[in-house]
């Protein structure tokens, strides 16, 4: 059933695609309403074989495609509130093709990817789902920020060098796209911050210290860290536009980078993992007896 | 030697604005300018039309090197640039351009008005004649028809709309924006009408002259600020409109360098419609920071082109239209003047031999009387029937020199003399002859006004000409109305 209902929200992602793609060549209104009801079905769809999944197999573990599939969920969720909000069917162009290529692994069934946990963890207290989900969301507003980022500097270079393209009609203006970048990156570095924060206790939980150097917790500082370091420009020197975006940009594709870490090793934490066996010292202590 | 229609010129199209820049011909030298034009030779009349976008001469000239002589007077700069249409391509040209075909913003509204203003200065100037005055009269009713007839105006139809267009793709929403005008001309002006369209009210305009500023803000709103507090200007606007008349760069890269940290990287959107430019280019290299000006402002309007093109489409047919009406017209009055003068020849001779002929046959009844006469009538009008049917069928079909060669040989062999009175009115008394031969509104002279031209031409066939009609729809020129095409 949840396969089912998978394939069904790809196929309304695809479909919101090539609407959201004509509606570039040809920007009839109602190619873009279209695209959004289509991204709209699928986000139905895909949520409810999410939960189909996880209703039939609680105890089942999480593997990375359904984590990917989790996050294309969420990201689609957003979006739509933000186009219902703004009107932004040129950032649909961007969000529905990526919605189906994070799709594709959670399409090629539960096997697609690592398994996230080698068992599902039961660790005391609620640091691990606020970890998740803070982790999902945090992404998900950063993945935004950063297509409102890339259309910025598209439109901004256009503007500037005063030669606009067959798509600088559809593009918003660079004021709300700046404003709304700001916003979701702000909300993308909170959220972050207490991934970071969660994510170094629950290492910590599992007797791995609270902060392990590697490749994944050391691609998510840099990140942070550029994030934290264009909020401050902002805020004390006012910088915006150009010099944000592209900030956003390189601290986006470091969290990719981390995330691509994440699909190889287990993880949990920013320390999770760094070292041999760490999966398994995530399960619970009732287990290992 | 019957005259010609030349056009050479510059134009947004052709030449880089810097070119344009040097060949633009400032007002209060364009009197000047167009009695050196009309004193080259072979030249009959002239118009001269200077805005930001062209520099375009058109003249009546009875001279083949009238172009050459015309381009040669704009100095070697123009040259490279620079085009020459001939008879019904300047015409067509004409045309194309009071009907803002030829605009950067194709639709735009100025530059009708700047035509009749330019047609206006050369009234002024004694170089305007009755040549040019029809075809700028058939110009104009086909600028109309295009506006009326087309949906060639709707949306951005002026650089000062794309502009405003422009300055939203920076800023957004620009209500509660505040625009700041440097400039108190004409352009200045439009763009603050279109900016209050959108919302934008809190305008300040500041002018070297504060009097003018305050002039302007009773028409658009705002506030009249000075001028030497440019700095402080700058840290506030979101949207600053040149239109001054300035030679050099009001607005420096250094100085924008400092305003832009001052006003904390907010993005400030320039356009700059004065010519020569008012904000130094690399200011747009300044983060924040966007220049445009009126060559920037051709990308956008080529993107207006494509979105009308079936709107010019429709606008280029109905140019054809009107032009084609106006060649009519011009080719059929090539012989007028002469057939009117060789019938009125003619009715002149047999009248007096009528009456010397009644003198010697003594006292005749009423109608033996009539019968006289009718037969002096039609003697005449056999005998030019045939050249007088020659004379129509070869300007009808359009062999202009050959008609005009068959008008000139008939003012030689019979020694009429075109200049008298009644020679051009008789011609349009022959055209109009149905709707009253003879309107004292023919007899109007050279110097006659663009509007009663106009009423004359659209109404060629439907009615007379009136002497004192006034043109209902179309509007005096504004001297006002500056540059900005």
């Amino acid at each position: 059933m949840a396969a089912i209902l998978v394939h069904l929200s790809l196929g309304a992602y695809l479909a919101a695609s090539g609407a959201y793609l004509a509606w570039l060549v040809k920007p009839r209104p109602w190619l873009s309403t279209g695209g959004r009801s289509l991204l709209g079905a699928g986000l139905v769809l895909h949520t409810a074989s999410l939960w189909v999944a996880v209703a039939a197999s609680p105890e089942a573990p999480w593997r990375g495609g359904q984590l990917f599939s989790m996050l294309a969920a969420a990201t689609v969720a957003l979006y739509l509130v933000l186009d219902l909000r703004y009107g932004l069917p040129v950032a649909g162009t961007f969000v529905a093709p990526l919605t189906v290529a994070a799709m594709v692994p959670a399409h090629l069934g539960g096997s697609g990817g690592a398994q996230l946990l080698e068992t599902q963890v039961h660790l005391a207290g609620w640091l691990l789902p606020v970890h998740v989900a803070a982790a999902a969301l945090g992404t998900v507003a950063l993945l935004l920020a950063f297509a409102l980022a890339v259309i910025y500097l598209v439109s901004e270079r256009q503007l500037k060098r005063k030669q606009p393209g067959r798509l600088f009609s559809r593009l918003p203006s660079l004021e709300l796209v700046d404003r709304l970048g700001w916003q979701l990156s702000t909300w993308g570095f909170v959220l972050l911050t207490l991934v970071i924060v969660t994510g170094s206790f629950v290492t910590h939980e599992v007797g791995l210290g609270f902060f392990t150097l590697n490749p994944k917790s050391g691609f998510a500082l840099l990140a942070w860290g550029l994030l934290a370091a264009s909020i401050q420009a902002r805020l004390v020197a006012g910088w915006r536009g150009r010099r944000i975006a592209v900030l956003v940009v390189v601290g986006f594709v470091l969290l990719v980078f981390s995330y691509a870490g994440l699909l190889t090793s287990t993880p949990i934490g920013l320390g999770g993992a760094g070292k041999k066996g760490a999966a398994l010292q995530l399960q619970p202590p009732d287990r290992e007896g | 030697m019957a005259s010609s229609f030349v056009c050479i010129g510059i134009s947004h199209k052709q030449a880089p604005i810097q070119v344009r820049e040097q060949l633009s011909v400032p007002t209060d030298t364009l009197q000047a300018r167009l009695h050196q034009l009309k004193a080259l030779p072979g030249i009959q009349e002239t118009l001269l039309l200077s805005t930001c976008n062209r520099l375009e001469i058109w003249a009546a000239a009875d001279t083949s090197n009238a172009g050459a002589d015309l381009l040669a007077s704009l100095g070697p700069i123009a040259a490279p640039h620079a085009f020459i249409h001939k008879d019904d391509a300047a015409l067509r040209h004409l045309f194309r351009v009071a009907s803002s075909l030829d605009s950067m913003v194709v639709g735009e509204a100025q530059i009708l008005g700047q035509v009749k203003e330019a047609a206006a200065h050369a009234t002024e100037a004694g170089v305007f004649g009755k040549q040019l005055n029809r075809a700028l009269a058939r110009a104009t009713t086909a600028a109309k028809r295009v506006r009326t007839e087309t949906s060639i105006a709707r949306g951005a139809v002026s650089v000062s709309s794309v502009a405003i267009e422009l300055a939203a793709k920076v800023l957004g929403d620009l209500t509660g924006k505040i625009p700041l005008l440097l400039g108190a001309g004409e352009m200045a002006l439009l763009a603050a009408r279109e900016l209050r369209g959108v919302g934008a009210k809190d305008f300040l305009v500041a002018n070297r002259s504060l009097e003018r500023a305050e002039e302007m803000v009773k028409e658009t709103g705002g506030r009249a600020v000075p001028f030497s507090e440019l700095n402080s200007l700058l840290e506030r606007a979101d949207v600053v409109i040149c239109s001054t008349g300035a030679r050099e760069p009001i607005i420096t890269k250094e100085q924008m360098a400092k305003v832009v940290k001052a006003r904390r990287f907010r993005p400030i959107f320039f356009v700059d419609l004065s010519l020569p430019r008012n904000v130094e280019p690399q200011v747009n290299d300044l983060d924040g920071c966007y220049v445009y000006d009126l060559d920037d402002l051709e990308h956008v309007a080529n993107q207006n082109r494509d979105l009308r093109r079936g709107e010019v489409d429709k606008a280029e047919l109905i140019v054809e239209e009107e032009l084609k009406a106006l060649l009519a017209e011009l080719k059929e009055r090539t012989g007028a003047p002469a057939l009117a003068r060789l019938r009125s020849r003619a009715q002149e001779i047999a009248d007096a031999e009528v009456e010397r002929l009644l003198a010697q046959l003594g006292p005749l009844n009423e109608k033996q009387q009539r019968s006289v006469k009718a037969m002096a009538s039609a003697m005449v009008n056999k005998l030019l029937h045939t050249p007088t049917a020659r004379l129509r069928q070869e300007t009808a079909t359009g062999a202009g020199p050959v008609a005009r060669s068959l008008a000139d040989a008939a003012v030689e062999l019979f020694g009429l003399d075109l200049t008298a009175p009644d020679a051009d009115a008789h011609g349009k008394g022959e055209k109009h002859e149905a709707h009253g031969k003879g309107h004292p509104a023919s007899h109007a002279g050279a110097q006659k006004p663009l509007e009663q031209a106009q009423a004359q031409s659209a109404s060629a066939t439907p009615r007379p000409a009136q002497a004192n009609e006034t043109p209902d729809a179309t509007p005096a020129p504004d001297p006002s109305q500056a540059k900005g095409a």
